[in-house]
């Protein structure tokens, strides 16, 4: 590498200056509800100047000038440098060939005022250089410096030649639009594909978690105490109770493709991915602008979700597996449907075969175990319910009722978790079929495969079956394939990973002399 | 039983015998600290109800059977099992008593090497070996390898990886 002593300074770079503006809102975001409390408490009290409240505001908007202050990073020829802090001062310094991604995101402030936050992927997992709120011309030119410096290093034969230029003058002669090779373009977002976003049900996570935080405040609501309440229910209970029920459930269904429909457009609005410098680069977001790349070499894998409902409707959705992203698990579609998803597949794998292969059953016992291990819970409640039914002496047909209900909906649940669970090997991949509704493929490339895992529990010893895990630094770090015949997941492993398991493998007289 | 030992051959060395003292070791100082916590509770029973159901003395029979079950089966069950391998270019390791786990990792992908050594491992001059890969689901252990053999193989371990290139994902 480059020796310090030779290179000619280069010098520091702030910050874009709008960042003093953004920065003091961000704070006062911050500092809001401290705040508010305090000027109203100030204000209520007696004996107390107005200009007590001053400092509250005060502090916040100096601390968010500090960033700005004290931020400082460069490039130099080989190196990514950046310099924050103000007591504690912290350097990080990244050299260029080991640039892993480029991420861009904007705020809608941010976007307002033309700027974004350059987030650059460096070491293995945690590394993540912040350059926050850099000119949204200058960013776009810096992400297509870094990401064509890391190819040039990659090809180049002295990367560590001394040209340390000056961002600016780079930026000069780089700026765009420049690109190398024209942006390859996988998918842009399609309006029809709004017909899925009521099918998937990720959002409804996010609902429940909003309504979990509106019942927190919903106690000190004057309509919601007890007397209201049952004042409301006796007026309920006038009504005719399905009629009410259906207004309600139609209602219910009337919100949820409102927030479905809403959340799809907001996350997903201008999508754009697209090849370019050897990166896979995402853009989508109404509010929030988010650009996301990932180094093709780093996408070692894929994950193809047929959610149930989203199944029905013909859609799916598509994750990468990275290596050296912040969540090794990126989705780069939004549910679409399974022709778009199956064709974007095959663009970043590349290759169909991993998406077309049938995947092996596993056989009779493992159909056993999956629907026996999903007929735990409901004879634990089936149990339960009979428990309290003789301690409380209750009559029986809830018990029978309940019983009749999930049991038989435990047997069709494992024997669906059953049909999704496979695995199959192509020239380049290990790929792994699971879920209870979910049908998911995951398609590992057999080269992103650091170490293998065979557990056998004791009821699994007893049936010869073992639960294969592929280890990997993609994605969530390891692929298990549950329930193969012992036999062959020690076959799938060798056949993945020629070689690694050689050594302890019966000896065979004819093809394996020594 | 079809272990996958009928498949893959077993690892070749076992773990220091002393690693059978030390395991019963800890586990019967864990048996001794929940069998007194149960008794102070079963003799603190009648405070709580009237006398001491029969249920009440059945569950601690039970529990502390299980308990001196565990401290006198699990130590050489464990030491049985748990075997390991290097080679040139993999480290195999097998571990469990009731489940069993074996994990085989190409050298080539190792990024650390750790042997560790606590309190009770110090009186019995064992050590624990630790070999991570890039995945957080791989890392391999060794427990209670001979303190001196530990590093030995750990010299080995670093030889042989320190001569492989690539940053190991």
């Amino acid at each position: 590498m480059t020796d310090q002593s030779t290179v000619p300074e280069v010098e520091w770079q702030r910050l874009d200056p709008r960042l003093l503006v953004i920065g003091p809102l961000r704070a006062l975001r911050q500092f809001l509800v401290p705040a508010v409390v305090a000027v109203f408490g100030v204000s209520r009290s007696d004996g107390m100047q107005w200009w007590w409240s001053l400092p509250i505001v005060l502090v916040p908007l100096v601390l968010g000038l500090l960033p700005w202050l004290t931020t400082r990073y460069r490039i130099t020829g080989s190196r990514l440098e950046h310099r924050s802090g103000w007591l504690n001062k912290t350097m990080v310094t990244a050299p260029l060939d080991r640039v892993r991604s480029v991420d861009l995101e904007s705020s809608l402030v941010q976007r307002v005022l033309g700027v974004t936050t350059v987030n650059i992927g460096t070491g293995v997992d945690e590394t993540r250089i912040k350059l926050d709120t850099i000119a949204r011309e200058d960013a776009a030119g810096l992400r297509g410096l870094l990401l064509a410096q890391r190819t040039a290093t990659a090809t180049a034969t002295a990367p560590d030649s001394p040209d340390a230029h000056d961002f600016g003058d780079v930026l000069a002669t780089q700026a765009p639009p420049a690109p190398v090779e024209p942006a390859e373009v996988l998918a842009t977002i399609d309006w029809s594909w709004l017909r899925f976003a009521p099918f998937s049900l990720s959002r409804l996570v996010v609902v429940a978690a909003a309504l979990g935080a509106f019942s927190q405040f919903a106690d000190d609501l004057p309509l919601l105490d007890a007397e209201h309440l049952s004042g409301a229910w006796e007026w309920v209970v006038s009504f005719a109770i399905p009629l009410v029920a259906a207004v309600l459930f139609v209602l219910a269904l009337v919100a949820w493709l409102f927030i479905s429909v809403g959340g799809y457009v907001v996350q997903w609005f201008g999508l754009r991915l697209t090849r370019e410098h050897g990166s896979l680069h995402l853009t989508a977001g109404l509010l929030t602008t988010k650009s996301v790349s990932v180094e093709e070499s780093r996408v070692r894998g894929l994950v193809l979700d047929e959610p149930l409902l989203l199944r029905v409707v013909g859609g799916a959705e598509l994750s990468t597996l990275a290596t050296g992203v912040e969540n090794g698990v990126t989705a780069i579609l939004p549910p679409a449907p399974v022709s778009v998803v199956r064709r974007v597949g095959a663009d970043v794998l590349p290759g169909t075969e991993p998406l077309d292969v049938p995947t092996l059953r596993h056989g009779a016992a493992a159909r056993r175990r999956s629907i026996v291990r999903s007929l735990w819970l409901p004879l634990l409640l089936v149990a339960g319910a009979g428990a309290a039914t003789v301690a409380l002496d209750l009559p029986w047909w809830p018990v029978a009722m309940l019983a009749v209900v999930l049991l038989p909906l435990g047997v069709v649940l494992g024997e669906s978790a059953y049909r999704h669970l496979g695995h199959a090997l192509t020239s380049g991949h290990l790929v792994s079929g699971d879920g209870v509704t979910t049908r998911r493929r995951t398609i590992l490339e057999s080269e992103g495969i650091i170490g293998w895992v065979v557990v056998q529990s004791f009821f699994q010893r007893r049936l010869g079956l073992a639960t294969l895990v592929a280890t990997t630094a993609a994605g969530a770090e390891s692929v298990r394939i549950v329930d193969l015949p012992v036999g062959r997941a020690v076959e799938v492993a060798d056949a993945a990973t020629p070689g690694l398991l050689t050594a302890w493998l019966p000896r065979r007289q004819d093809d394996r002399p020594s | 039983m079809t272990d996958v030992t009928t498949t893959l051959r077993d690892p070749a060395h076992q773990v220091s015998p002393r690693a059978v003292t030390y395991w019963r070791v800890g586990a019967a100082i864990g048996a001794v600290v929940l069998v007194g916590l149960l008794v102070a509770a079963y003799v603190a029973m009648p405070w709580v109800m009237d006398g001491r159901p029969w249920w009440g003395t059945t569950l601690l029979v039970l529990l502390v059977a299980v308990e001196v079950a565990y401290v006198v089966a699990m130590p050489s069950i464990r030491f049985r099992v748990h075997r390991w391998e290097v080679t040139e270019t993999a480290i195999h390791t097998r571990s469990g008593w009731i489940s069993r786990e074996t994990r085989i990792a190409p050298l080539s992908r190792v990024q650390t090497v750790d042997s560790q050594q606590g309190a009770l491992m110090r009186v019995f001059r064992l050590s624990t070996l630790v070999v991570t890969t890039a995945s957080a689901a791989g890392p391999l252990t060794i427990v209670g390898l001979d303190q001196d053999e530990a590093r030995r193989v750990v010299a080995d371990l670093v030889a042989i990886t320190g001569a492989s290139q690539g940053d190991a994902t």
